[in-house]
C-alpha cells in the first residue's frame, strides 16, 4: 500500500491532472475494502443536487464577458479622474478595483493579465516607484478574495457543508464574515501606498468635470453591477445563485447588445473558455466528493486530531502550524484543489479546538492570498513573469514588502476572531 | 493538440467530435443562463415559477462542468501540480507527460465503465429525474465525459510519446 501512496504522489507531482489522481486513490481505497466502486460515480452525480454550485459556470461566465470587453479600462479611466489628486490615492483606487475584479472573476490570475496591464502605466506615471508599481499589479490577482462573490469563497461553503461538522456554515454568512478582514487587507495595503510616496511631490492633474462626466458616461451601465449584486446579496434579496445568474445576464446585455464589445461570434469562444475552468474546478471537486464520503467513512479525520491533540495543546499554537503548513502548500497547488483537499481534514480538526468554521474559511482564504505570491513558486509570480515581461528576481524583490504586510494581515486575522465573525448574526 | 502525425481519417473524425463538444458545451450553457435569469424574471414578476426549472437546472451544472472538463482535457488545462515537469529539459519532459498521459486514460477508463454500470442499473429501475426525463439520461454525462477524457488523453500519451522518442518536433 505504501508503494502505491508514493506511485501516486509520485503521480501528481510530475504533473498528472490531480482529479486522476483522486479518483484513483479513491478507488484504490474503496476496493480494498471490497466496496463496490460505483459508489464513487455516486458521489460524483452529486454535483447534480447542490443548488449552490450553479453560481460557480454563472459568475464565471460574467467574469470572462467583463474581462473580455473594455470594462477594466473603463474603471481605470475613473479612478484617474476621481482619484489621482488625492496622496496614495490612485495606489488606494488600484486596489480596491482589483479586489472587486478578482472577487467577480475568481482566483484565476485573470486581473493581473486584464487590469494589471492598465494599471502599471497608470502607477509609474503618477510617479509611484518602478518596484512598487510592478509589486502592486502583481499582488492584484490575490486580493480580494475575501469579498463576495468569490468563488473560493462559495468553494468553501460547499466543502464545510459537505462535512457537516460542528456549527453550520451559510455561504451568506461566509459573505458577511469576509467584508473586514478583505478591507483590513486593502486597508493597509493602502497606508503602505502612502509611505512609498511620502517623498514625493504628487504629480498635479487638474480635476476636469468635463473629463469625470464624460468618463462616468463612459461606464454608465457597469456601474451598477456591483451594487445590484451585493446588495442583492447582502440583503438577502437574492440568493447567491439568483445573484449569479442575474450577473450573467446583465453583463451579457451591456457588454454584447449595449456596448457592442463582445460580437455575437465571439462569443461561443468566451463561453467555452470560460467553462474549461469551471469544469477543471468542478471535475477536482465532484472528485473530492467521493475522496471526503471515503476519509469519513474510515473516520480519518477523528483519528488525525487525536494524533495532533496529543501534541497541539491549545487552539492558538495549532493555528499558527495551520498557517505555516497552509503557506507551503498553497505554494504548490492552486486554491481551488488546496480547498477541496484540506478543507476535509482541517475543519473536522479545527472544530475540535473550538474554532468557529465560517472563522476557519476566512483563515484559510487569506493564507491562500499570500501563498499565491510566495516565491519561489507562488502561481501570481509567474503569471506577472510573463505578462510584465520581468526576470523572477525583480519580481520576488517587488512583492516582498507587500507580502510581510500580508502575513502581518494574516496573523491579526487568525487571531482575532471577532473580526470575521462580528458581522455574521447568531 | 497538433494533428499532423494523425492519419487523414483520425484527424477528421477528431476534429468532428471536437466541435460535437463545443457546440454542446455552448448550448447548455446558453440555455442554463437564459433559464435561470427567466426563471427569477418570472418569479419576481409574475410570481410563478416554471416547473422543474431547478431541477434541469441542477442537472446543466453536471452536463456543463464535465463537458468543460472534457475541454480542459482537451488543452492539457486541469489542474496540476507544475513543480517539476517545468524543470525538465524537452525530451524528458515529453517523456513524464506521456507516462502521466497514460495513468489519466487508465484512471478515466476505470472511471467511465464503472459510470456505466451506475448508468445502466439506473436504466433498469426506469426511475425517472423529472417529468418524463429518465435518470439514465440525465446521468449519460458521465460515461460520455469520462470516456472521451480518456480517448484525449491516449491522444496526448501518443504526441508525448513521440515527442519523446525524438521522432517528432518540439514545440
Amino acid at each position: 500500500m505504501t508503494l502505491v501512496i508514493l506511485a501516486l504522489i509520485g503521480m501528481l507531482l510530475l504533473g498528472a491532472p490531480l482529479f486522476a489522481v483522486i479518483a484513483a486513490s479513491v478507488m484504490l481505497s474503496f476496493a480494498r475494502e471490497d466496496v463496490d466502486l460505483t459508489v464513487v460515480i455516486i458521489s460524483i452525480y452529486r454535483l447534480a443536487e447542490m443548488p449552490v454550485l450553479l453560481a460557480i459556470p454563472l459568475f464565471t461566465f460574467a467574469g470572462y464577458l467583463l474581462a473580455e470587453s473594455n470594462a477594466p479600462k473603463r474603471l481605470v479611466r475613473i479612478t484617474n479622474v476621481f482619484i489621482s489628486w488625492m496622496p496614495g490615492g490612485l495606489a488606494a483606487m488600484a486596489l480596491v478595483i482589483c479586489a472587486m475584479f478578482t472577487a467577480f472573476t475568481g482566483a484565476s490570475g485573470v486581473t493581473i493579465v486584464a487590469l494589471g496591464g492598465l494599471l502599471y502605466p497608470a502607477l509609474k506615471q503618477a510617479g509611484y516607484p518602478e518596484r512598487y508599481s510592478l509589486g502592486l499589479v502583481t499582488i492584484s490577482g490575490s486580493i480580494g478574495l475575501l469579498f463576495a462573490p468569490s468563488l473560493p469563497l462559495i468553494l468553501y461553503g460547499v466543502v464545510a457543508q459537505q462535512l457537516s461538522i460542528g456549527p453550520p456554515v451559510a455561504i451568506g454568512d461566509l459573505f458577511l464574515a469576509g467584508i473586514l478582514p478583505g478591507l483590513l487587507i486593502v486597508f493597509m495595503l493602502s497606508i503602505y501606498g502612502l509611505w512609498v510616496k511620502r517623498h514625493q511631490q504628487t504629480v498635479h492633474v487638474p480635476f476636469s468635470s468635463r473629463e469625470a462626466l464624460s468618463s462616468l458616461r463612459e461606464a454608465i451601465w457597469e456601474l451598477p453591477l456591483p451594487f445590484i449584486v451585493l446588495g442583492g446579496i447582502y440583503s438577502g434579496y437574492f440568493a447567491v445563485s439568483e445573484a449569479a445568474a442575474v450577473t450573467a445576464i446583465y453583463a451579457f446585455i451591456v457588454e454584447v447588445l449595449i456596448n457592442r464589445e463582445i460580437s455575437f461570434a465571439a462569443l461561443p469562444k468566451i463561453m467555452r473558455e470560460s467553462m474549461v475552468l469551471v469544469g477543471a474546478i468542478l471535475i477536482v471537486l465532484s472528485m473530492s466528493l467521493a475522496s471526503t464520503n471515503y476519509l469519513l467513512d474510515a473516520e480519518i479525520p477523528a483519528r488525525l486530531f487525536g494524533y495532533i491533540r496529543d501534541h497541539v495543546h491549545n487552539a492558538y499554537s495549532f493555528l499558527l502550524l495551520m498557517n505555516l503548513f497552509l503557506l507551503m502548500l498553497g505554494m504548490m497547488l492552486d486554491i481551488f484543489s488546496a480547498l477541496v483537499i484540506m478543507v476535509p481534514l482541517i475543519l473536522p480538526i479545527a472544530v475540535g479546538y473550538g474554532i468557529n468554521p465560517v472563522h476557519l474559511g476566512i483563515i484559510f482564504l487569506a493564507n491562500m492570498e499570500i501563498a499565491y505570491l510566495m516565491p519561489p513558486m507562488g502561481m501570481n509570480l509567474f503569471i506577472a513573469m510573463y505578462r510584465f515581461d520581468r526576470p523572477m528576481l525583480e519580481i520576488f524583490r517587488a512583492v516582498l514588502p507587500f507580502v510581510a504586510i500580508l502575513l502581518s494581515a494574516v496573523l491579526i486575522i487568525t487571531y482575532w476572531p471577532q473580526l470575521s465573525l462580528a458581522l455574521v448574526k447568531n | 493538440m497538433p494533428t499532423h502525425h494523425q492519419s487523414p481519417a483520425l484527424a477528421r473524425l477528431v476534429r468532428i467530435v471536437t466541435l460535437a463538444e463545443n457546440a454542446l458545451l455552448v448550448g447548455m450553457l446558453a440555455l442554463m443562463v437564459l433559464l435561470a435569469a427567466s426563471q427569477i424574471a418570472l418569479r419576481n414578476f409574475l410570481d410563478v415559477s416554471i416547473n422543474g426549472a431547478d431541477h434541469l437546472l441542477r442537472l446543466l451544472v453536471l452536463w456543463v462542468a464535465y463537458l468543460g472538463a472534457v475541454s480542459a482535457s482537451r488543452e492539457g488545462k486541469h489542474i496540476h501540480v507544475d513543480a517539476i515537469a517545468r524543470w525538465l529539459p524537452g525530451r524528458a519532459k515529453a517523456g513524464v507527460g506521456a507516462l502521466t498521459d497514460l495513468f489519466t486514460s487508465g484512471v478515466c477508463m476505470v472511471l467511465a465503465w464503472q459510470a456505466l454500470r451506475f448508468m445502466h442499473s439506473a436504466r433498469e429501475s426506469g426511475e425517472m429525474a423529472f417529468g418524463s426525463l429518465p435518470v439514465w439520461v440525465a446521468e449519460l454525462i458521465l460515461p460520455l465525459a469520462f470516456t472521451l477524457i480518456a480517448l484525449r488523453y491516449v491522444l496526448r500519451f501518443m504526441h508525448h510519446f513521440q515527442q519523446a522518442r525524438g521522432s517528432e518536433e518540439m514545440k
